[in-house]
């Protein structure tokens, strides 16, 4: 897979008026976002990822290193619309993100900005709308709708821009649980059949575990990274930096550590339920 | 309580007036009201009323909507038609209280007042019924779009009537939410003097306005990350444009003009 977004050495901190020290919010991060992966970046509130997310799209710019999109330079003036095309970011509040008052209104927002003909923005609009399942309510007011419905024609505006990425911030938190998985799949969806490389970032260890690669932050660094199994089956190094690890893995390791002979790097219910049978098999 | 607010609600349908152009739908609305208020008798002010209860019977809406918009002005109406009673000039037919005269010109005024009024907001409800609030705001931008010459941000007022209108019902939501929040914790909104009612409402406007620039700032990102960057460049997804639909409609209006024109010419003026 080609490297997509490639933040080398990146920086940041807040620029303030009086002369203080204003802490570094990232120091010196390297990470790298491949095409077509999913990516999940975990961390703590105040860990400095939805600050790394935000320099992805030019919404922010780092104070040192470089952060380079598809070969284009953040730090670029001229790239500046390019990479937003091209890295989309949907935000937390799906509220506050729709701009129109009906649906398919909002949807053609981004691609309105570009300058599309409008036989286009039609056909992207539709396509997109189908891409999260929110075509039979495109003549609705989003106000009407559920925060999850809301969050996926958010998402959907951004698709109709046609992204190589979409970054999405904390797309879940405000969610009640049948919102969330319905966010869930969406992204999924767009990952495996529209190729749209994924960076989801959020604080819920469970909806990492579906990820390609997981990359932990903690204060402004990179703390560790690898496929979900890898990360979490470092259920110490995790829980010394107050990170939770997803429940099945949880309940694993508090089994081992009473000294139940378990395999290692369990993620999900699933995987969980069938470990348990078997050490159960074999105590009867 | 607060989410009944019916004025510039739009009403979803397929009906003519749902389907015709709102920048035809607003220059129409305009030739309305100018006869309205030239109409100088009552045949001319008849003939205009009735093709604007005709158009509304026409638009689809339910009645009880137009009548829930009649009900906020209701005050309005009554209080001017009053105030027209009493002052009439010529001869008096009753007089109240030794000084406050009622004429005949006085009830042809107080008559006139309160259906002008009355059919003015009946026929603008009908716009705000039948158009979508981004259509409403589209149309008024491409109708305004010859003053930019004047340097006048067209795009801009657009933009902001479009996120106005927009967050309405976002920001009605959000009042319920703190006024229940704030009554839970023991507020007290419906008792007290003027005074006392209007340190209550504090409670509620402080959270409300923080929660507003918050909001702001998102939606602001929202829009960066969507490539916004002001009119230049822009295309539209709906373009507008006439059918033979406006062209009845705009052959219809044209008939009642001519009408009123002829009434105000044939017939002798009731009210200057």
């Amino acid at each position: 897979m080609s490297l997509f977004i490639h933040a080398d050495h990146v920086s940041f901190q807040y620029q303030t008026d009086e002369e203080e020290q204003s802490k570094e919010v990232l120091s010196q991060v390297d990470l790298q976002v491949r095409q077509g992966e999913f990516l999940a970046l975990l961390g703590h509130n105040g860990s400095g990822k939805s600050t790394l997310a935000k320099h992805f799209n030019t919404m922010l710019l780092p104070s040192g290193g470089h952060v380079l999109v598809d070969g284009m330079d953040t730090l670029d003036e001229k790239a500046k619309y390019e990479i937003r095309r091209r890295v989309g970011l949907v935000l937390q509040n799906p509220d506050n993100q729709l701009v129109a008052s009906i649906v398919e209104e909002d949807v053609a927002f981004g691609p309105e900005n570009l300058g599309v003909p409008p036989e286009e923005i039609r056909r992207r609009v539709d396509d997109a709308l189908k891409a999260v399942e929110m075509y039979e309510y495109r003549r609705h007011a989003p106000y009407k709708l559920s925060g999850g419905q809301k969050q996926r024609i958010a998402i959907a505006g951004i698709i109709a821009m046609q992204p190589k990425c979409i970054v999405l911030d904390e797309p879940t938190a405000m969610l009640d649980p049948r919102g969330r998985t319905e966010v869930l799949s969406t992204i999924h969806k767009l990952n495996r059949e529209k190729g749209i490389t994924i960076v989801l970032i959020t604080h819920y260890m469970d909806e990492a575990v579906g990820a390609d690669r997981v990359v932990v932050m903690d204060n402004g660094r990179i703390l560790t990274e690898g496929n979900p199994r890898e990360v979490f089956s470092q259920v110490e190094l995790l829980k010394t930096h107050q990170l939770d690890v997803p429940q099945a893995t949880e309940l694993i390791y508090r089994l081992k550590s009473c000294g139940y002979q378990l395999p290692d790097g369990i993620l999900d219910e699933d995987e969980c339920v069938a470990a348990l049978e078997q050490l159960l098999k074999a105590e009867i | 309580m607060v989410r009944d607010i019916a004025l510039g609600q739009y009403f979803p349908g397929r009906s003519v007036l749902h389907r015709m152009d709102a920048r035809v739908k607003i220059v129409l609305l305009l030739l309305y009201i100018v006869l309205i208020f030239v109409g100088a008798n009552f045949a001319a002010l008849l003939l205009t009323t009735a093709s604007v209860l005709f158009i509304m019977g026409i638009s689809g809406v339910p009645v009880k909507m137009y009548l829930k918009s009649l009900k906020m002005i209701l005050f309005i109406v009554l209080f001017t038609s009053l105030l027209n009673l009493f002052y009439g000039q010529g001869e008096p037919l009753v007089t109240l209280f030794g000084f406050m005269n009622i004429t005949q010109a006085g009830i042809n005024n107080c008559i006139f007042v309160a259906v002008r009024i009355a059919t003015l907001i009946l026929a603008s409800s009908v716009l705000t019924f039948t158009t979508s609030p981004t259509d409403l705001t589209d149309a008024l931008e491409r109708l305004m779009k010859p003053l930019t010459i004047f340097h006048i941000k067209v795009h801009e007022i657009a933009m902001m009537m479009t996120i106005a209108l927009r967050f309405v019902p976002t920001l009605l939501e959000e009042t319920d939410k703190i006024m229940s929040a704030q009554k839970a914790r023991g507020a007290d909104m419906e008792s007290g003097g003027l005074m006392q009612r209007v340190k209550a409402l504090l409670p509620i406007l402080i959270p409300l306005f923080v929660s507003s620039f918050r909001r702001a700032g998102d939606l602001a990102m929202a829009m960066e990350c969507r490539c916004y960057r002001g009119g230049e460049g822009r295309t539209r997804m709906s373009s507008m444009h006439m059918g033979t639909l406006d062209a009845w409609v705009i052959g219809f209006s044209a008939l009642i003009l001519a009408g009123v024109i002829v009434c105000n010419l044939l017939l002798p003026a009731t009210i200057r």
